[in-house]
């Protein structure tokens, strides 16, 4: 028996063959994943490469505005096509088959636009995979998926274990008091998280968790304290860092917080005189809203320099704002509090947090018909309903006016 | 001190749609018995800081009530 993918808190327990049998058992075919299962969005992922269909991704947790805003038909989302049934013999003949297909497959993903609206990014097996690694040493691994599983974070994780044939054991909604239990039941080799993750189960571990090779953490800024907490929880394992984007996949790793450009990409990086790190197009996914400046693309972070080719990230230039890992633009909240009746104005930015690495704050100017007690009941009611939890601001404050520049822009820091 | 923290812990459960507590049993765990994932935890050290001027996660990883009191109470 070889495990594919287990998810305890929905009972799910699959091994390869039954993916197979899955996979067989269809005759219907989507271009848009929007599923709540994660096995379900793995199981129309991976028919979509064996058919060679492109496909898009969409987060399960997107409201129907949220869709409405990519701009996309929110009834659009659920259509099925008739689709030829698969004679997949086994998972050899599988990946021969997303092999054969891969030229007429993509995979578009969502990812937090600057405009308000989110970009589209649409990536090839090539781009997608660029950093799995596959090869003998990777076959008897067991891999955690602690990402959401529509997020380029999680579908780096997906295809190495599925291409190395690993099962992949997931936890990302998963009560954090299992967790533990749950990677020394199935022995996991590898697991890569968010510091906001990690930081949520930690304090849950009774014992040392023997089994664990690898601790990647990323999309998050480094954490020193963190490290020392993985080494003591994960004593066996090596601790990495690393930077990827959905626009440029996988593009760096560290030990600690210096990460190293490798001699391949040397020509494919630059740090601009305002020390932005710039990624050149060759290395970005294919989408006609990039953004860029003689062929390179900037991607709003600050590094410092440490040495021939070794960086460290200082800061973001741009406003979005780092919540756990999702990249959020404040403007497109701004837009759902100014819809609610009684808001004059608001202002939402970033504030640092040691939990998550920054919150939402938003600061509202209200008209005098209700107490600042109603109007934050009404607004958390609304953006319920409207927004990702991660989009939602952690505190709201009020104030009689939101400060702006000379140029009529809000006052940001 | 107890009354603070007890009405900020009311204000997120409240949020979240769950039952409020009357009273602040400080063995309580935040992540296993009232159910806090890292948003609420984030909420929860935000108020705090506001209120008594102390980050709880700046030097490590609280989990329990107990732990909160501790810490703010060094700090004042």
């Amino acid at each position: 028996m070889n495990l594919f993918f287990v998810d305890e808190k929905r009972n799910i327990f699959k091994t390869y063959d039954d993916l197979i049998k899955d996979l067989n058992g269809k005759d219907r075919i989507r271009e848009k994943i929007y599923f709540e299962n994660p096995y379900d969005i793995f199981k129309e992922l991976i028919y979509s490469m064996a058919m060679g269909s492109p496909v898009e991704l969409i987060d399960s947790d997107f409201s129907k505005r949220e869709i409405e805003n990519l701009p996309m038909d929110y009834d659009e989302i659920f259509k099925e096509k008739p689709a030829t049934k698969l004679d997949i013999k086994d998972f050899h003949d599988l990946i021969k088959r997303i092999n054969k297909n891969k030229k007429s497959w993509g995979l578009a993903l969502y990812t937090s636009g600057t405009t308000g609206r989110p970009k589209r990014i649409v990536h090839t097996l090539d781009t997608v995979a660029r950093s799995v690694k596959v090869c003998e040493e990777m076959r008897k691994k067991i891999w955690v998926l602690a990402y959401n599983p529509t997020h380029f974070a999680g579908l780096q994780v997906f295809f190495q274990a599925f291409f190395n044939r690993n099962p992949m054991i997931y936890v990302f909604d998963q009560d954090r008091k299992k967790i533990e239990p749950i990677l020394q039941k199935y022995k996991v080799t590898h697991i890569s998280a968010t510091p906001t993750f990690y930081r949520t189960f930690i304090p849950l571990v009774e014992n040392s968790i023997l089994s664990v090779e690898v601790a990647t953490f990323g999309g998050e800024k480094f954490d020193p304290n963190l490290e020392e907490k993985l080494k003591g929880i994960f004593p066996n394992a090596k601790i990495r860092n690393i930077y990827a984007s959905t626009e440029g996949g996988s593009l760096f790793g560290a030990a600690g917080e210096v990460f190293e450009i490798k001699k391949n990409m040397e020509h494919l990086v630059r740090i601009s005189e305002e020390k932005e790190l710039l990624i050149h197009k060759s290395l970005l996914a294919p989408s006609t809203e990039y953004f860029l400046v003689d062929d390179w693309y900037p991607t709003g972070d600050i590094v410092e320099v440490v040495g021939e080719n070794k960086f460290k990230f200082t800061t973001r230039k741009t406003e979005m704002v780092n919540v756990g890992g999702y990249k959020i633009n404040p403007h497109e909240v701004e837009e759902e509090i100014m819809k609610i009746d009684g808001v004059i104005d608001v202002l939402v930015k970033g504030r640092k947090n040691s939990a998550v690495g920054n919150i939402l704050v938003a600061e509202v100017v209200k008209n005098d018909e209700e107490t600042e007690e109603e109007m934050i009941k009404k607004i958390y009611e609304v953006l319920s309903f409207k927004l990702q939890k991660w989009k939602i601001p952690g505190t709201i404050v009020f104030c009689a006016e939101i400060p702006k520049t000379r140029t009529g822009k809000k006052v940001r820091t | 001190m107890t009354e603070i923290l007890l009405k900020i812990i009311n204000e997120i459960l409240d949020r979240n749609g769950k039952e409020s507590l009357q009273t602040l049993d400080v063995q309580l765990s935040l992540r296993n018995d009232l159910g806090f994932d890292s948003l609420d935890l984030a909420v929860l050290t935000v108020k705090i800081e506001d209120q008594f001027g102390i980050d709880i996660f700046q030097n490590g990883i609280v989990d329990k009530v107990y732990e909160i009191i501790n810490v703010v109470s060094r700090s004042e």
